[in-house]
């Protein structure tokens, strides 16, 4: 049905029929634009209409611009194109219709131009659709939790966390400086120096690099088992990106969950609310290994890298697939500067990491930390260090 | 197909390619389109050796730029040559021109080193720029790179603007070891590279490792096929089992057992752990599936050998 209420203005026409076809991806999440769509139009004029995997291939190229987003395009293009029933060559829909396309390139382009001028001038409006959050009732069950905390606790346990978390960050940076402080000889400038010495080198002349920030990720326990530290670490972590910029901030229990934007709000209670909204299953079971399965395969390309500190936060108690948890953590291993793991039963007396997901994690791990109360926030400092 | 499409996958198979339709076509748009092209995909699926065999049927220069951390605009576009300018000082110590005078001089062409990007912009017929690896580079190199592809001009200070007298075709490849930027995905025509599947891969092998009898290429491509169904640290790729296959013919070999993959396993497994994890874990389920898969008639489908490694991987799932 989506084909229909697609259709373009005059069915037939290529060109319409491209540009539609380029707002129906934009709509299903691809980044696509009319530049794309300018360039798909190209492509077509370029390959054999008549060949629907050409046509196929070369729309593809121009529109999808990550692996990731294959399937989604191939779901649509069966969707607008029509199925792969006729492969002995029939065109793709509409495009046999108005030969007027292939032969007369100039009438294309210039409908092309107008589609495209008509279709800029809708995407602002799109823009604001896009906005509207979701929300339902067992969302909302779950914000009650933290309202139970009194105003007065929490600003109190917010003012110190945040103080930790800058001190953190400050000796942070300045360790990052020290370490990075051998200069570069910058033979261009000494060159030019010398000159006015007859070209006798008498000083050498420096450039200094610029700071590579670390870029650090938090991937916190919220399951049950985490209860009573989960909601304060969020809190450090929440004033640790705030002194610290580059941080990226997940919670998992069953599943993974981005809140680095939801943590960005200003207001500490309004970003705890909307964790709260955003995490689905706050307080329930843990299955760590798919939680980093899910990190490493949606945001490891982008996140992971030899500046990334990765710091997991939780107990260990793994109710998923220990198997998966080994081999997520040794590609979490593999593909970051370092890895810490957060453990707030290791500052109890006697604990031994006895569990099975710990004793799976724990071969992959740089460092093996306790973080169950202040004290030991404020150890963090030497682990996050890159080069200490 | 359209006949350049066609051209172009026969010339890339004259090169010694085997590519599939999505690689010729996107060959071909690059070259008609004039857009770089990103090729994505595993370590060893021959993404730079689009490049090189582009160039080869292009009959252009090939340029490379291998990207790294810390690689920065003036190792990618252009050094001064400093001894030449030392020299040069020294050598007109004596004359009366003014110190701007000899400046202008020695920050002229004739003391320009032309680094990959430079080079590219500047031959008089269009080269094959291959910026190799560019997720090992920084963000800010990247986005370097997108000005320089963008206005195929540069500017230096003592100089002023280059303008491009060609406009390279560029391929730039990534190992996804870093997102890229949107800016610069979107800029180029996009292709992933999969492992090849087994019919493919014994092309290559035949293709690649001469004097390879029939038999023990579809062994060793079926192999691979089993091999990369298990997480390893580092996947082999088809370098790798070129590599083997000349390996195996080299110690005589024209079947796969257990003695021969042990002789030979370092050819496959760059890592230790890997190495150790095959040979103790997958090894005879592997070659039990290989010894059934051997009893079926010749030449083998895909399915075949796909059901083999399915079978293969599930004795220890």
């Amino acid at each position: 049905m989506a084909v229909t209420t697609l259709a373009p203005l005059r069915p037939g026409n290529l060109a319409a029929n491209t540009v539609a076809f380029a707002r129906l991806l934009r709509r299903r999440g691809l980044a696509v634009g009319p530049r794309e769509a300018a360039d798909a139009l190209r492509a077509l004029r370029a390959v054999d209409l008549l060949d629907r995997t050409e046509v196929y291939l070369a729309l593809r190229q121009v529109f999808v611009s990550e692996h990731e987003d294959y399937p989604r395009f191939e779901e649509a293009f069966r969707e607008f194109w029509g199925p792969d029933g006729e492969s002995t060559g029939a065109p793709p829909d509409g495009a046999g219709e108005d030969p007027s396309v292939l032969t007369d390139p100039d009438a294309a382009e210039a409908d092309a131009e107008r589609l495209l001028q008509e279709w800029l001038e809708e995407e602002a409006a799109d823009a604001e659709e896009a906005e509207t959050p979701g929300y339902s009732p067992l969302e909302r069950l779950t914000q009650k939790d933290f309202a139970a905390l009194t105003p007065d606790e929490l600003d109190r346990i917010t003012a110190l966390v945040a103080q930790i978390a800058r001190r953190v960050a400050t000796r942070l940076s300045r360790r990052m400086r020290a370490a990075r402080r051998s200069h570069l000889l910058d033979m261009r400038r000494t060159v030019r120096h010398s000159l006015r010495r007859g070209g006798e080198i008498l000083e050498l002349l420096h450039r200094q690099r610029r700071v590579q920030k670390l870029q650090v990720v938090l991937l916190c326990d919220v399951s049950g088992s985490m209860d009573l530290y989960s909601r304060f670490l969020v809190q450090f972590i929440f004033a640790l990106q705030h002194a610290l910029g580059r941080v990226e901030t997940f919670v998992f229990s069953t599943s993974l969950t981005r809140v680095t934007d939801a943590l960005s709000r200003a207001d500490i209670r309004a970003a705890l609310e909307r964790v709260a909204r955003t995490v689905p299953n706050w307080s329930g079971g843990t299955k760590i290994g798919a939680s980093l399965r899910e990190f490493l395969d949606g945001y490891g390309a982008r996140l992971l890298g030899s500046r990334t500190v990765v710091i997991v936060i939780s107990d260990g108690w793994d109710t998923g697939d220990v198997d998966v948890l080994e081999a997520a953590m040794r590609e979490l291993r593999r593909r970051s500067a370092r890895l810490i793991w957060l453990n707030p039963l290791l500052g109890g007396p006697g604990y031994e990491p006895l569990c099975q997901g710990m004793r799976a994690a724990l071969p992959h791990v740089d460092v093996f930390a306790p973080a169950h109360n202040l004290e030991s926030l404020r150890r963090l400092e030497r682990h996050l260090a890159l080069r200490g | 197909m359209h006949p350049e499409i066609a051209r172009i996958q026969s010339m890339l198979a004259a090169g010694g390619y085997v590519a599939d339709r999505d690689v010729a076509t996107a060959v071909y748009l690059s070259m008609t389109l004039r857009k770089p092209l990103l090729i994505e995909g595993a370590a060893g699926v021959g993404k730079t050796e689009v490049a090189k065999v582009m160039a080869a049927a292009l009959h252009a220069d090939l340029i490379r730029l291998q990207c790294y951390e810390g690689l920065d605009a003036t190792t990618a576009l252009y050094e001064w040559n400093y001894q030449k300018q030392l020299l040069h000082i020294r050598l007109t110590e004596q004359s009366d021109r003014t110190i701007e005078q000899r400046e202008q001089e020695i920050f002229s062409d004739a003391f320009l080193l032309k680094r990959p990007l430079l080079e590219a912009i500047t031959r008089p017929q269009a080269p094959v720029l291959l910026v190799d690896e560019v997720d090992r580079a920084d963000v800010e190199f990247e986005s370097f790179l997108l000005e320089v592809l963008s206005d195929f001009q540069v500017s230096i200070p003592e100089i002023g603007t280059i303008r491009a007298t060609t406009i390279p075709y560029v391929v730039l490849t990534s190992n996804r070891t870093r997102e890229l930027g949107d800016a610069l995905r979107r800029r180029c025509l996009y292709l992933w590279i999969d492992y090849p599947t087994y019919e493919k891969e014994l092309q290559i092998v035949l293709a690649k490792v001469p004097g390879i009898n029939a038999d023990l290429a579809a062994q060793v491509s079926a192999f691979m096929q089993m091999v990369r169904r298990v997480r390893l640290d580092k996947v082999p790729g088809i370098a790798e089992t070129i590599d083997w296959g000349a390996a195996l013919l080299a110690l005589h070999r024209d079947h796969l057992d257990r003695e021969a993959v042990e002789q030979t396993l370092g050819a496959l497994f760059k890592s230790q752990e890997d190495a150790r994890a095959v040979r103790t874990q997958w090894l005879d389920a592997w070659l039990r599936a290989l010894e059934r898969l051997r009893g079926e008639p010749q030449p083998w489908t895909q399915a075949q050998v796909e059901r083999a490694a399915a079978e293969a991987a599930g004795v220890w799932r």
